[in-house]
This record gives C-alpha cells, sequence and structure tokens, in this order.
C-alpha cells in the first residue's frame, strides 16, 4: 500500500483543528474542484483533496489514519501490527489496495451508496472516466480501450483495487465535453441492487484544419483573387475525404460556403454542416509580368471597394 | 478469448426517468431534488402531476448537483443558485466556441 499524506495534500500541520481542515479544503476545493475549475490537472488535484478530507474531517478515519505513522509520500509501507489489530476490520491484505479504499469501510461504510435499510438492495457505484478523441474519431465513432482500476468488495465487505480493463464503441458524431453512458460497466450492486453504469466525458482535440460547434464543423478556405473573381473548382478537405467544391464567380472574403450534411452526426441519422470560410490570399511574390497584369487590371478596372466610404463626415488630421 | 466490446449512449437516449431513478443517479435527497424543482432548478415534464418524470437531459443537471452538494457541503437554495451560474458560463463558453469556430 502506497502512503500519502493527507495533511501536506491540504496544506495543514498534523495539529490542525476540524474547522481548520474544513477551511483548507474549502478553499482548494474552490479552485480546483472540476466543475469550477478549467486547469488541466483540476480533477487529479480535487481527487486527491477530496480523498484528504474525506480522512481527516472523520474523527474515527483521522485517529486511524494518525496511527499509521509518517512516510514519503508514495512509499510502499504496511500498516503495524498493533494497527491491524485495532483498524483493519477483517482486511488481511494490503498490497492490492488504496489507502482511500481501505478508510472507505470505516464508520458503517462499505463503498456502496448510503442507505436506511440494511437489507435493502444496493446500487452498485457509477464510475467516471475521460476520454480524450481525435476529430476523426469523435468524425467516425471508434473504440477506445480503457484500463479502470477500480475498488471491489468481496462478500466479506473486505475492499480490493482490481484492474478492469473496458472496450468501449464511442458512437460516430460525439462532441467536445459530451457526457457518455456505458450501461452496466460500474460497481457491482449488492442484494440484487443494480451494477452501476460508466460515465465518459469526452474531450476532442483541436484539428489543425477544422473547428466544431456542436455538430457543425468550419474549416478556413483560403481563395487566390483569381479564383474569387472567376469562380474555381477546389479540391476542400473534410474529416470523411477530399471532395469537389465549386466556388461561385464573385466570391467574397469572410462568405461561408456551405456543405450540408458533411459535419458530425447525430443520434437521429442526419448530420451537421460543414462550412467553409472564405478567405483572399495574395500572393507576395510577383514576377515582372504577373506585377504587370495586376498593374494593367488596376489601370481597367472600375472597381472602388470603398465606395461605402464616400459621403461619410471625416475630420483633417 | 472473446473481447466483450461495450455500447456507449447518449443520456439523451435514457428517455423518460421517474423521480425515484433521478435520486438514484443525482445522489440528491429526495427533498433536496423537490427544493430544486421548487426554485426551478429542475423541472419536471409535468410539474402539477401528481408523480414527476423528467426528461433524461436533466441527469447531467442533477448528477452536477449531487456532486456539488457533497463537495461543497451546499443547500439547495445554494445548490440552486450555483446551478444558475454554472449554466450561464455553460452558455457563454458555447457562444465563444461558436464564434471562436466561425472565426478561426
Amino acid at each position: 500500500m502506497k502512503y500519502k499524506d493527507y495533511y501536506a495534500i491540504l496544506g495543514v500541520d498534523k495539529s490542525a483543528k476540524p474547522d481548520d481542515i474544513k477551511k483548507a479544503y474549502r478553499k482548494l476545493a474552490r479552485k480546483f474542484h472540476p466543475d469550477v475549475s478549467k486547469e488541466a490537472d483540476a480533477e487529479e488535484k480535487f481527487k486527491a483533496m477530496a480523498e484528504a478530507y474525506e480522512t481527516l474531517k472523520d474523527p474515527e478515519k483521522r485517529a486511524a489514519y494518525d496511527q499509521l505513522g509518517s512516510h514519503a509520500p508514495g512509499q510502499e509501507f504496511r500498516p503495524s501490527p498493533d494497527w491491524e489489530q485495532h483498524f483493519a476490520r477483517g482486511q488481511t491484505s494490503f498490497d492490492d489496495i488504496d489507502l482511500a479504499d481501505l478508510f472507505a469501510g470505516f464508520g458503517g461504510g462499505d463503498g456502496f451508496r448510503r442507505r436506511s435499510d440494511p437489507k435493502a438492495p444496493v446500487a452498485g457505484r457509477d464510475y467516471e472516466a475521460a476520454v480524450r478523441l481525435t476529430l476523426e474519431q469523435a468524425f467516425h465513432g471508434t473504440e477506445v480501450e480503457l484500463d479502470l482500476s477500480v475498488p471491489e468488495y468481496d462478500e466479506n465487505g473486505v475492499v480490493h483495487r482490481v484492474p478492469r480493463p473496458v472496450t468501449v464503441r464511442i458512437p460516430r458524431g460525439v462532441t467536445d465535453g459530451q457526457r457518455l453512458r456505458v450501461p452496466r460497466k460500474g460497481g457491482k450492486g449488492a442484494r440484487g441492487g443494480r451494477t452501476g453504469d460508466l460515465y465518459l466525458d469526452i474531450a476532442v482535440s483541436p484539428h489543425k484544419l477544422f473547428r466544431a460547434d456542436g455538430r457543425d464543423l468550419f474549416v478556413d478556405l483560403p481563395l487566390a483573387p483569381w479564383e474569387a473573381v472567376l469562380g474555381a473548382s477546389i479540391e476542400l478537405p473534410t474529416p470523411a475525404g477530399p471532395v469537389k467544391l465549386k466556388v461561385p464567380a464573385g466570391t467574397r472574403a469572410g462568405q461561408q460556403l456551405r456543405l450540408a450534411g458533411r459535419g458530425l452526426a447525430r443520434p437521429d441519422g442526419t448530420a451537421g454542416n460543414l462550412y467553409a470560410i472564405v478567405q483572399i490570399a495574395v500572393p507576395t511574390v510577383l514576377d515582372d509580368a504577373q506585377r504587370a497584369l495586376f498593374r494593367q487590371l488596376g489601370e481597367t478596372s472600375a472597381f472602388n471597394p470603398r465606395a461605402h466610404f464616400e459621403g461619410e463626415a471625416t475630420h483633417e488630421a | 478469448m472473446k473481447l466483450e466490446i461495450a455500447e456507449a449512449v447518449d443520456e439523451d437516449e435514457r428517455g423518460v426517468l421517474t423521480l425515484a431513478q433521478l435520486i438514484e443517479l443525482s445522489d440528491l435527497p429526495e427533498e433536496d431534488l423537490r427544493a430544486l424543482v421548487d426554485y426551478g432548478a429542475l423541472a419536471p415534464v409535468d410539474p402539477a402531476a401528481a408523480s414527476w418524470t423528467f426528461t433524461a437531459s436533466w441527469v447531467v443537471v442533477a448528477r452536477t448537483a449531487g456532486r456539488l452538494r457533497r463537495d461543497f457541503e451546499l443547500d439547495a437554495h445554494s445548490l440552486s443558485v450555483v446551478l444558475r451560474y454554472a449554466q450561464r458560463v455553460a452558455a457563454l463558453e458555447a457562444e465563444l466556441r461558436a464564434l471562436r469556430a466561425r472565426q478561426g
């Protein structure tokens, strides 16, 4: 079993009063709670401090924790025989358990959901896992392999941390921030209670070309001035592969060309759209002949892109 | 060995839930869940019905409420205020995401 320094995690002394422990937890929770913080490692930090608080706020658990003695964080250790005699409650092996699981059984808890009737069916725990996908995986759907490590209680109520590999099929069309449920892949229930579910928090990594808003996708489409003026047939990348896109003559910068149904799939079988946002790119290196052509165009064209400025009141500098 | 592949489903595919199911999924006490309905933080399909039912879209809100209640030791009224702010933040984030997607 690996040692965790709960006092250090909460930033308090071993002699801290219950009120100081509560204050320290609340201060840190306000900063790192995953529903509040957007910091990348907030969830991990919050889990550690919630675990520390869960033990230190309870006088019985805190006393048992203190009796474990001091070790370096992460150091493998085994409780003393005295400790086992006073606190172990049937736990004989300490090799495959987490410190938090050891204390979860204190105070009458058995790791299941709380209940008022001791004979009533008890639902198993719901588990949560974060899943990061590429945009292509979100578009096509994919299978992900998760290596969960979960606390499992044997028939004597003794906890064991066991590996739980799960392969999950992610449907196509999932979006960033979406929560998926994998039925019956959580903890086992007791006395006929339902098995818990596994919840997946989906994050979709930024893509070098496509940006997503819900199930609509956006891609920048740079056009040469002559393609925008004369129209063109160009090859446009989409997550499903390149398509031919007809750019109409007279296309302006900022215009959105819609490719219906080329976005992310919806559960009802329809799909979002792909929008190509037009940018006019200009060549920065010209040879003499090309410069002459542009000059000729400038001299012969009556086009005034700033016609709407005319008639506006101005002040001379 | 046969490899079992579990199917992930969207929360909305649950359809409609009973009050008891929402209590179990959110880990909220019934008293708090009823108070959240009174404060307008959760909305049953028909508030006047003898037995409330909820569309599956409320599961995420109720589970968030359950987490916040447990982790911050909040009462139902404080929860309803925090949930309102959380919804406003989510709406602003969605707007920001939409603008960024369009502007690059």
